[in-house]
């Protein structure tokens, strides 16, 4: 995933680590056969290939009793020929139940054989870890989704609902986006009344112990501007009075030093509820004075120490690249600033427009948003519906007895942003404990706990089948 | 020019020795009727030819400009073309005219072939298409330096079609490198590879010249005696930096922003030197109220903020007045979605002579008064300038000739704000002066800038001007 989860950064893992490869039972050998498979299959975008792993997930699928008709295996575009996917069906018995859909990414973030421990492209256990590129972000639940599938149509009797799968490319910022690709052109191959994605992740403390489980709803909106200053320019050994890097520069300033107002939705207010639980009685009753009256100065500042939940509590807007003049000896007739914006879910592009120019207060610095994806109106975060969320919480009480489930808005994003765009609430699914360094996602030795990941395959099993319904 | 011009008087100081009358040239009554359209011609060839250090090539303009002095009759031996083979396109050519006079010293008519680069983007016009339009000539180099260089080109070239030579040997070098502190530069390598091409008693060179008021009549005319000298700094601010989605409270482009602004925002105190006093003492006479007034109070009392206020409304009198340092070039961030571990700009300070870089650089610490900015000084940090002498055997000519083709507008010995090649040339002993002649308009013409251009009328009257002084200094 791209996204970086909110306040949630991760801390360690539950389970500690074991000594030996783990026993496993026979349902659980067959998914770590699938899933060592799918992380054996190189499929970054500079010498991978997603038609692969696409069609190897589609060879277990028939060999669990798929017909062709139900599996739909997709190139990509010409100039990406290898950055394909899949979609696969199982019908559900109730025609008028809606579907659901579950969505996951098979490219994964490139990883170089020497500066890993070991290789990035075998599935290797050690001490309790899967090691290898794509053992967390996402093959895990690629596996845990395709797996599942299997594991539906082999009982027999098909739930109430269809159920989906949707295996796309590109997430991780390939050239060819294919969650984008679907919702735009086969809809109806994904049409579901919502979806399970990537997204949520828990939190432990730093002796391992869980703390919290991480349910996402919502994720902020990525966004750049462009600032741009126009000088005559002229000599730089005689300096005018107005000046297009002192303009800019000025309104940067100001900019940084004037954050967006205080947002709250219903997720966040969740998560703050909660947060306020977990923290020590100063930051506890900030929290608290926070959600009661969101302009209370003296509680942000403290709230937002943490930045994580300073960019969780509203837009941000940071000047991430400068560019300006042409010569050591003159005056810059021209700077650029690119402002990228992490925009709160429902907050549109020329609203935040808006708010940069009332920041920057100089007329003279130009505001352009810069081509993307965004709809016009970003769509509201999906709601913390009884169905969704409440089963979700339901479920992690006998799984994840004793730890709470967090309500979290991702301040980063997943493709769950094409599928929310398009009117289907997209859900980051709980389960997994993240590590104090990330478990090497998108980074080195890239690893995920075996009892951990046996977990959460049998927390997000139970989920989908009560979701699915009997 | 790296110099940028002061408006101009005459200073009456400087130049009370009674002028030696000038004797009419032997070949002047033949060049009264100067070859119009065939400079016109040469001085589109320059412009069109791009000698920008990013796009274009000095080596080719030189070329150019050596088939036109083999057509005027300059053998092969008074023509050199030079270049260093690690830099081709920045050559550049020296020609010689020889003198009748074997006991008079050369003179060097000194010019720059290069030019600031220009994006044809940003520009209204092409910016190497010579383009005729409401009296101007528009295009990069129209004024710095295709103007001066044209003149002294079209000049030697007339001065050998005329047949008799002058007293003085007369030399010409046209370099490259000049508008870029980095580059190969031609006067440099000339003065420490090939000083005999060009060794001269003196030089004229680009860097004085005239300023129209904003009246559009012409204010004053400057020799150019002395200049303020360059250092770039780089002020660097670093940040652990990470993903954009959660912005830090510290941010690398917000430290080096707030630098940015702080250093263009301070004013460095007023000094003055002998040159810069007679030239403000000579100003403040003739201004009216109150910007004349307030030049007497600020040469009495350079603390007077006041004064200097009323001054230094005009940007020239302000950078002439003190060391001015201001950010020319900014570089941050590594991605859209990343927070910048890294910022830097460039700043670009023209001190005033006499000033240490390093005292410099702890002066711009204190403003900035940030530890996590860094600032450094940028090589080449050169020697301090050593100003000619105010020789009057020199300027003397300069005002008497001004004073027939610019009657009523005075001359004044000036410093200019900016650096020329002259840095260069001086080493080797060659006092260089920034010839009077080309006037500026009160904008500045677009030097460096946008829209580059240059008076058609200001361009001929000057060319007559050069033509006369350079005869009279050449037979005295």
């Amino acid at each position: 995933m791209r996204h970086v989860t909110t306040a949630l950064l991760a801390a360690s893992i539950a389970v500690p680590a074991a000594a030996q490869q783990a026993q496993l039972r026979p349902d659980q050998q067959a998914f770590r056969a699938l899933y060592k498979e799918l992380v054996e299959t190189n499929t970054t975008v500079s010498s991978g290939s997603c038609n692969l792993a696409a069609e190897r997930m589609a060879a277990r699928l028939k060999a669990a009793g798929y017909a062709d008709a139900d599996i739909k295996l997709f190139p990509g575009p010409a100039e990406r020929p290898l950055d394909g996917g899949l979609v696969a069906t199982l019908k559900g018995s109730d025609p008028k139940a809606k579907a659901i859909l579950l969505l996951s990414h098979l490219d994964v973030v490139e990883a170089k054989r020497a500066d890993w421990e070991r290789d990035p492209f075998t599935f290797i256990e050690e001490g309790g870890w899967y090691y290898g590129r794509g053992v967390s972000d996402d093959k895990a639940h690629g596996a845990i989704f395709t797996d599942t599938m299997i594991r539906l149509k082999q009982a027999g009797k098909p739930p109430k609902r269809t159920v989906k799968l949707a295996l796309t490319c590109g997430e991780e910022g390939g050239p060819f986006n294919g969650a984008k690709w679907l919702v735009e052109e086969h809809r109806d191959w994904i049409d579901a009344e919502f979806v399970l994605n990537e997204g949520g992740s828990g939190k432990a403390d730093a002796t391992g112990k869980p703390v919290s489980l991480a349910f996402q709803a919502g994720e902020k909106v990525y966004q750049d501007f462009t600032l741009e200053t126009r000088n005559p320019g002229g000599h730089s050994s005689r300096p005018r009075p107005d000046n297009a890097i002192n303009e800019l520069a000025a309104g940067l300033v100001r900019l940084a030093k004037n954050d967006f107002p205080i947002i709250l939705s219903d997720t966040t207010r969740a998560y703050f509820t909660e947060m306020a639980k977990l923290s020590d009685a100063d930051t506890a009753t900030a929290i608290k004075a926070l959600l009661a009256n969101p302009a209370d100065a003296h509680a942000n500042e403290i709230v937002s120490r943490d930045p994580g939940w300073h960019s969780t509590l509203r837009t941000t807007c940071v000047a991430t690249m400068l560019d300006a003049g042409h010569a050591r000896n003159a005056l810059p007739q021209r700077a650029q600033a690119n402002v990228n914006c992490r925009m709160f879910p429902g907050e549109s592009v020329e609203k935040v427009r808006g708010q940069i120019v009332e920041r920057l207060g100089d007329a003279s610095i130009t505001v352009t948003p810069r081509a993307s994806e965004n709809p016009k109106e970003a769509a509201p975060p999906p709601p913390l519906s009884p169905l969704v969320y409440g089963t979700a919480v339901a479920l992690a009480g006998k799984h994840f007895p004793g730890i709470p489930i967090i309500p979290t808005m991702s301040t980063g994003a997943t493709d769950g942003r094409y599928l929310n765009a398009a009117g289907m609430p997209t859900y980051g699914m709980p389960g997994r404990f993240g590590m104090p360094d990330g478990n090497g996602v998108h980074g080195l030795n890239e690893r995920i706990s075996v009892a951990g990941v046996m977990k959460e395959r049998d927390y997000l099993f139970d989920l989908i089948v009560a979701y699915a319904g009997k | 020019m790296r110099a940028a011009l002061a408006p101009t008087l005459l200073a009456p100081t400087l130049l009370a020795s009674a002028l030696v009358a000038l004797s009419a040239a032997p070949a002047l009554a033949q060049m009264k009727q100067p070859g119009e359209p065939a400079f016109r011609a040469l001085f589109k060839e320059m412009v069109e030819t791009d000698t920008s250090v990013t796009t274009g090539s000095c080596t080719a303009l030189a070329e150019k400009l050596a088939v036109r002095f083999k057509a005027a009759g300059y053998a092969d031996a008074d023509i050199t073309l030079f270049s260093d083979p690690a830099f081709p396109k920045e050559g550049g050519i020296v020609v010689q005219l020889k003198g009748s006079d074997a006991r008079r010293k050369p003179m060097l008519l000194l010019g720059h072939l290069d030019v600031v680069a220009a994006k044809p983007e940003d520009w209204t016009r092409s910016p190497f298409k010579l383009i005729e339009e409401d009296g101007y000539f528009y295009g990069r180099g129209t004024f710095d330096d295709k103007a001066q260089a044209s003149i002294w080109a079209d000049l030697l070239i007339r001065m050998k079609q005329a047949g008799k030579p002058q007293k003085r040997t007369i030399k010409l070098a046209l370099t490259c490198g000049e508008e870029t502190t980095y580059a190969f530069n031609g006067a440099d390598w000339l003065a420490k590879n090939r000083p005999d091409l060009i060794m001269a008693e003196f030089a004229l060179n680009e860097g004085g010249g005239g300023r129209y008021g904003p009246d559009g009549k012409p204010q004053g005319l400057a020799v150019q005696v002395g200049e303020k000298t360059v250092q770039n700094f780089w002020l660097e601010a670093t940040n652990p930096g990470g993903h954009s989605s959660v912005p830090r409270p510290d941010n690398a482009i917000t430290d080096l922003a707030r630098a940015v602004v702080a250093v263009n925002t301070h004013e460095f105190p007023v000094q003055f030197n002998d040159t810069t006093r007679g030239y403000f003492t000579t100003l403040s006479k003739v201004l009216p109220d109150p910007v004349g007034p307030a030049m007497q109070r600020l040469l009495a009392n350079p603390a007077d903020t006041e004064a200097d206020r009323i001054v230094s409304l005009d940007p020239t009198n302000h950078s002439v007045l003190r060391t001015t340092c201001v950010a020319t070039l900014l570089e941050a961030g590594h991605a859209e979605n990343a927070l910048a571990q890294r910022a830097r700009a460039n700043v670009n300070c023209r001190m005033f002579p006499g000033t240490d870089p390093n005292a410099l650089k702890a002066d711009l610490d204190k403003v900035i008064g940030n530890p996590k900015v860094a600032i450094s000084l940028k090589p080449p940090i050169r020697p301090l300038y050593k100003a000619p002498p105010l020789n009057p055997a020199i300027i003397n000519p300069m005002r008497e000739i001004a004073a027939k083709h610019f009657p009523g507008v005075p001359l004044a010995a000036m410093m200019s704000t900016g650096a020329t090649d002259a840095i260069f040339i001086s080493p080797i002993g060659i006092p260089v002066y920034g010839a009077p002649g080309l006037f500026l308009d009160a904008d500045g013409n677009g030097i460096h800038g946008l829209n580059e251009r240059i008076r058609i009328d200001s361009l001929m009257k000057g060319r007559d001007y050069l033509t006369e002084l350079v005869l009279a200094l050449a037979n005295k």
